[in-house]
């Protein structure tokens, strides 16, 4: 199929029209640059939001309770629903598999004071794991620990903006600072990549805050995540059975939003790349449309060239070439052209995407990039686009009459 | 070796229809030299063609080496062709870009021969015409003496049954065409069947058969004494 004789065709017809190949090459190559730009370009919306979300653990579930909206189970509406740290213990006890870390919130608005300096902040007492669920980045001593919750010590982690008010120039870790009244003992400091206003936050143990707020074990929020080898579908179902679980558990009308409220960021994530999977179909559509006007080109082409050899094509026939032949002819140096001049724009979009991609790193782009499996389809279109510019004209030239060809009057 | 009956053919201008052969019968033995002679429009060129398989008879039998020749496709006329015809044309008909030694090796091609057996036959048969050594030259490169006798040499390398010649001499001077012709004649000498189509009395003269053709119809056919080409060379 490949021999040389085919290879030497081809050579020739292109270096007998080296610009006219070039025009039409390039406007192929042109098509698949600007295929792979795009389709990089949604990639890098794509790795924007994901950078946007990645500050806190993208795998996480929180769980709200408020008052009940409908009568349901023998209770009436308008029924507070109430979270304890049983509630943490009976998740853990009933999703072993599924709960990678859980902590709970107990919220609580606090001014604070540190010698003549003052401000108002949120302190939200939490267990250990919460490190691990907001991803807090504790740059000068530690988070809170077993030890802290155990012994329900006054101890808290507060934000760099919170030292940066109340400490000014001093180093805020071991010193005492008043919430409330209280002294508490800052133990360590933390930043956050998110935002500021999380920097204004303190945190100190769950245990701590219920004891000095009437004995109770009552917790506002809790905050977990869950099996990070979990797909997306695994996660939605995982945080359903959570929140069935929970309905049964307080008595809450399944249809009741009100009465408890479980927030998924597996949830957003699919809103997420269920847009950019839309802009991606949207990208390959006029991605292939400039493609299409490529491959009008090379069958333009194509269709010249053969009436420019329609007598060698008669000639041939008559010498014993089957049609068969002379398609496979026009076929292959039509591939041979799209294929190579595909690749070339190929090369320089995926090139440029590895030299500039990596630098590039806003709030809603990031490191715009091809993956293989786009490079495969781009290659697999490329020869298809080939072959059908190659098709018609490869008909036309096939249905020369050598009689017509060789007419020399 | 070549049976004609009755052969009918046709041209549809518009409304009008042109009968331009009205019944031919002719038959041709192995090793004949037959010219076929005739003014312009007198149906010698579609003749051939009918004969070349590149165009087809409205009715009529055509027998080709005992294969009944009808109803081809165009994948079993080009069989039949690459296996039975070679061709010789007016104007040459090489293909530009190709040297004499690749343009003499492409009937074997598509004959699915070996390319180095290929390239050894052209070489046979180009040093038969005696242009062994322009073998690497392209066609630009050749006189048109030159040209044509690379055409008769690719027309005998697929070793045909019958060779064709549309005015193998119409685009050469006297004395190359006499050169042609003494080359064809040496060909004839070696057993192979020549149809030569031709409206110059010359060329005619130097083949051993002339059929002369007159609006479609044979109006004589007649065996002659051959002009031996080589006393003008």
């Amino acid at each position: 199929m490949f021999d040389r004789d085919i290879w030497q065709e081809i050579y020739h017809s292109i270096s007998n029209n080296k610009l006219r190949t070039f025009l039409t090459g390039f406007s192929v190559g042109w098509g698949i640059f600007i295929l792979v730009l795009l389709l990089a370009s949604v990639k890098g919306m794509q790795n924007g939001f994901t950078l946007q979300f990645s500050d806190d653990a993208t795998n996480s579930i929180f769980v709200r309770t408020g008052t009940t909206s409908l009568a349901y189970g023998g209770f009436e509406a308008g029924r507070r629903i109430q979270m304890t740290n049983d509630d943490i213990e009976y998740i853990k006890r009933s999703f072993p598999k599924d709960v990678e870390y859980i902590s709970p919130r107990v919220y609580q608005n606090t001014s604070a004071r540190y010698k003549s300096e003052t401000g108002s902040y949120n302190i939200q007492a939490v267990y250990p794991d919460h490190q691990a669920i907001e991803k807090t980045i504790v740059n000068k001593g530690r988070f809170i620990n077993t030890n802290d919750l155990l012994n329900a010590s006054k101890v808290a982690v507060i934000g760099r903006k919170v030292e940066e008010d109340l400490f000014k120039n001093e180093d805020a870790i071991g010193k005492f600072v008043e919430f409330n009244g209280l002294p508490f003992r800052v133990i360590g400091v933390f930043t956050d990549d998110g935002d500021d206003n999380a920097e204004r936050n303190i945190y100190a143990p769950t245990s701590t805050y219920q004891k000095m707020y009437g004995q109770t074990n009552h917790i506002d929020q809790i905050a977990l995540t869950y099996n990070p080898n979990y797909d997306l579908t695994e996660a939605l179902a995982f945080s359903d059975r959570l929140e069935n679980v929970f309905r049964r558990r307080f008595k809450i009308a399944p249809q009741d939003q009100a009465g408890i409220r479980i927030f998924n960021y597996a949830e957003v994530f699919e809103d997420i790349s269920n847009f950019t999977g839309g802009l991606d179909i949207a990208v390959i559509i006029v991605g292939l449309l400039i493609l299409l006007s490529g491959i009008v080109g090379i069958g333009n082409i194509m269709v010249f060239i053969i009436k420019e050899r329609t007598k060698e094509i008669g000639v041939r026939k008559a010498l014993g070439a089957e049609p068969w032949s002379i398609i496979k002819l026009v076929l292959f140096e039509s591939v041979f052209i799209t294929a190579l001049s595909g690749f070339i724009g190929l090369g320089i979009a995926t090139g440029l995407l590895a030299i500039v991609g990596p630098s590039i790193k806003t709030s809603a782009f990031a490191n715009p990039s091809v993956s293989m499996s786009i490079v495969v389809t781009a290659t697999i279109i490329l020869i298809v686009a080939g072959v059908l510019a190659g098709l018609i004209p490869a008909m036309k030239a096939a249905r020369v009459k050598p009689i017509v060809a060789l007419s020399d009057k | 070796m070549i049976q004609i009956k009755d052969l009918h053919k046709s041209y549809k201008m518009g409304k009008n229809s042109l009968h331009v052969l009205k019944g031919i019968n002719f038959n041709v033995e192995e090793g004949e030299l037959v010219a076929i002679m005739g003014s312009s429009g007198s149906g010698k060129s579609t003749l051939l063609n009918i004969l070349g398989m590149l165009d087809s008879s409205d009715s009529g039998e055509y027998i080709l080496d005992n294969v009944p020749i009808k109803d081809l496709n165009e994948t079993k006329a080009a069989r039949y062709r690459n296996k039975f015809l070679g061709f010789v044309f007016q104007s040459f008909n090489l293909i530009n870009y190709k040297s004499a030694a690749e343009n003499v090796a492409l009937p074997l091609y598509y004959q699915k021969v070996p390319r180095k057996e290929r390239q050894e036959k052209a070489l046979k048969y180009l040093e038969q015409v005696g242009l062994k050594e322009w073998a690497g030259h392209l066609p630009s490169e050749l006189s048109g003496g030159q040209k044509q006798r690379v055409a008769i040499a690719r027309a005998l390398a697929a070793e045909p049954k019958v060779l064709l010649a549309d005015e193998p001499t119409g685009a050469l001077d006297s004395k190359t065409s006499y050169e042609v012709m003494d080359l064809i004649q040496k060909i004839n000498d070696a057993g192979n069947t020549i149809l030569i189509v031709t409206h110059e009395p010359d060329i005619a003269d130097m083949c051993k058969r002339i059929v002369h053709l007159k609006d479609g119809v044979i109006i004589e056919d007649k065996k002659i004494e051959q002009v031996r080409a080589e006393q003008y060379v």
